[in-house]
């Protein structure tokens, strides 16, 4: 039993052959003591009123070593990969796997190398990689992290290639994986990027993943990120990002796997006309638990952004969604839209979804809105008497749900994925790409 | 085909139904007229099979079976078909993609091997024209944004593709301009075939000019108060439902 998250602390310094800068090493240090002050986020503090950590508390979790990276790979996930469209970059239980990747540093425009080997990526983020706040997990992520990635794409490069980030987890001992991933788009700057999280069956590790984005001036990510861990698996996970003047940030954040996942979004629109969009998907079934909470900040006026969420629930699952959007003083002509909609398919499911909008400028558009509801007995009955099983209605009407999110990720690879999820085969594209 | 005994119906302890008797052979059709709250939309929804209606007495076979032990689902297998009062739009469900799901549902339930996209999609062409509904509506969401009269002819367009061996088309009639009405019922002659058997629910005998029944039956509080030819459809146009209430009474 580890009752005080301190005890999840690692011994940093044994973990990786390479040394690490003393200014590291000296941030870890305060960390572990800020973890070991800050323990585990309870619900007596709002933004965990709606998630507990007692299944973690229960778990006797060791940090991952190097020496797990070797993990057995007969027993991965598949994985599919098209490898005419996708680069991959292979991480297992949090250190980087150059030989299994399809990725090299070949690519025109960009530079993709794990962090802790860029030093000069660790100096350049020194800011980023010290701060925590308050935050236990963001603490325990700079006190322990073992890698993670570094993307830098150059001023005006146009990365025509998607890149496939993927992170394994698989082991019999718990592990905790603490990732820890920068990414930096130069001005007008384009890249795609799907960062995907999966584990063995029999893995009951702990990833701890921390995020840092910057898009500079006219750069636009398009990010899809995919928590398809294993039932027994779990993920706290936080990413923070900036966008500046003109530029973009899609993010989609599907969430299938994993008995506990908690992802914090945070975006910060700094400059005029950066705009966002981040849109979500999850569904749980058992017991499983899946927390969003997302923050935009539109720091200055004639900044945009728009959420759609939605969620699909059944057994004793559990959803919490919390959008927060934060219109700063005098940050006039903001456009924000958010809407959360969520599916309940069995009684004992449970949802709490909540908007927060903090508006200190008067000149600003915000809507949001939040639905619950269950399959409509209708189209449920519609379908059936044409001769659908039960089954199969229910799948296609929650297919349709989850579409709304599915239909705006331009990755055939991954959409066609999710069409298997819902109604078991990808027939839907099959017939869709037919000329009628 | 379809033979209906003492069929009692109740809706949350309220009786709708109280003693049908209906024997269907296949080629008839079979009009079903009445006045609103007779039990119309009631007996249409039993044959199919829709929740929240309980039968305390009486059986439906149809073709020997007992249809109401079976599912919706079931009875689609068995080649029982709605023309729904009101299609349902569902949002988010291509209207080809869910005929092709219903059509290898009913295969699969009679052990038939499921149609290729590639031939679904062929005989799904020539199936269109022939009910005239705009090619362009396939591949929308079900029903959604459709017109009325676009519902209707799609529920037509199923029934073509679904080829069931009993087909209820429930007030298909209702919300439509007598052109629309006339391209339905044209859709609808066309399918009628000796093995096929049609139940048109109906309040006003203006369909039954373009559909023309075997049989009419009218329905008045749960009961079917008289069986008559096409003649009986004008006779109830001209003198209203009252007429027979009264003389059912006396």
């Amino acid at each position: 039993m580890t009752d005080v998250l301190s005890e999840l602390l690692p011994t940093c310094e044994s973990r990786h052959s390479l040394s690490e800068p003393d200014w590291l090493h000296e941030k870890r240090q305060e960390a572990g003591q800020a973890v070991k002050e800050l323990g585990f986020p309870n619900s007596g503090i709002e933004t965990w009123k709606y998630t507990s950590l007692h299944r973690l508390k229960k778990v006797d979790f060791r940090p991952a070593e190097i020496a797990d990276s070797t993990a057995d790979t007969t027993v991965m996930p598949k994985l599919e990969i098209d490898n005419s469209k996708e680069k991959t970059v292979i991480f297992i239980n949090g250190f980087f796997r150059e030989d299994l990747g399809t990725y090299k540093n070949t690519v025109a425009g960009i530079k993709i190398e794990p962090l802790y080997n860029n030093s000069n990526m660790l100096e350049k983020n020194q800011e980023f990689i010290s701060s925590y706040s308050n935050d236990a997990f963001a603490a325990l992520n700079l006190a322990g992290f073992s890698d993670g990635i570094s993307i830098e794409v150059d001023d005006n490069a146009i990365i025509s290639e998607t890149i496939r980030l993927v992170f394994i987890g698989e082991h019999r001992d718990p592990l905790l994986r603490n990732i820890k991933n920068i990414i930096q788009l130069g001005q007008n700057a384009q890249l795609r990027l799907i960062e995907e999280y999966r584990s063995g069956v029999s893995d009951f590790g702990l990833t701890n993943v921390s995020t840092n984005i910057v898009l500079q001036e006219g750069a636009r990510l398009n990010h899809h990120r995919l928590q398809n861990e294993a039932i027994s698996s779990s993920q706290i996970a936080k990413i923070v990002a900036s966008v500046e003047a003109n530029a973009s940030y899609n993010s989609d954040s599907i969430v299938l796997g994993g008995q506990l996942t908690r992802l914090e979004i945070d975006v910060a629109l700094t400059g005029e006309l950066a705009t966002c969009r981040l849109n979500g998907l999850f569904s749980g079934s058992g017991e499983q638990h899946i927390d969003h909470h997302t923050t935009v900040r539109h720091q200055v006026g004639d900044t945009h952004s728009e959420e759609l969420y939605r969620g699909i629930l059944d057994d004793k699952s559990r959803g919490v969604f919390n959008g927060k959007v934060i219109v700063e003083k005098d940050a006039q002509k903001i456009t924000a839209k958010q809407a959360s909609n969520n599916l309940l398919l069995s009684r004992t499911a449970e949802i709490d979804t909540k908007p927060e909008l903090q508006i200190y400028a008067d000149d600003v558009k915000c809507a949001h809105g939040a639905t619950i509801g269950q399959l409509d007995s209708a189209a449920l009955f519609y379908l059936r008497s044409r001769g659908i099983s039960e089954q199969k209605a229910r799948a296609l009407l929650i297919f349709a749900f989850a579409e709304e999110i599915i239909k705006t990720i331009p990755v055939d690879n991954l959409r066609s994925n999710l069409e298997r999820r819902f109604i078991g085969h990808n027939q839907m594209s099959e017939l869709k790409s037919e000329a009628l | 085909m379809l033979e209906i005994k003492n069929l009692h119906v109740a809706v949350e302890g309220k009786e709708i139904l109280s003693g049908i008797n209906l024997t269907v052979n296949a080629g008839e059709v079979h009009a079903v007229m009445g006045p609103n709250g007779s039990g119309k939309s009631t007996l249409s929804h039993v044959l199919a099979g829709k929740e929240g209606y309980e039968v305390t007495k009486g059986s439906i076979l149809f073709k020997e079976k007992s249809l109401l032990d079976l599912e919706p689902e079931e009875r689609a297998g068995e080649g029982v078909f709605l023309a729904f009062q009101y299609p349902i739009e569902i949002a988010g469900v291509n209207n080809v993609y869910m005929l092709k799901a219903a059509l290898n549902g009913i295969r699969a339930y009679r052990g038939e091997p499921e149609l290729s996209s590639v031939q679904f999609l062929k005989m799904v062409k020539d199936k269109v024209k022939a009910v005239g509904l705009d090619e362009g509506l396939l591949n929308r969401q079900v029903n959604s944004g459709f017109s009325g009269g676009e519902k209707k002819k799609n529920e037509i367009f199923q029934l073509s593709v679904l080829e069931p061996t009993l087909a209820v088309l429930d007030e298909t009639d209702s919300g439509l301009d007598i052109d629309a009405l006339k391209a339905v019922a044209d859709g609808v002659n066309k399918l009628r075939i000796a093995t096929r058997a049609f139940i048109v629910v109906t309040h006003y005998q203006r369909l039954l000019d373009h559909i023309v029944p075997d049989f009419v039956h009218v329905l008045s509080k749960g009961k079917i108060v008289r069986t008559g030819d096409k003649e009986l459809a004008l006779t109830l146009e001209e003198r209203g439902y009252d007429w027979l209430a009264e003389e059912n009474l006396v």
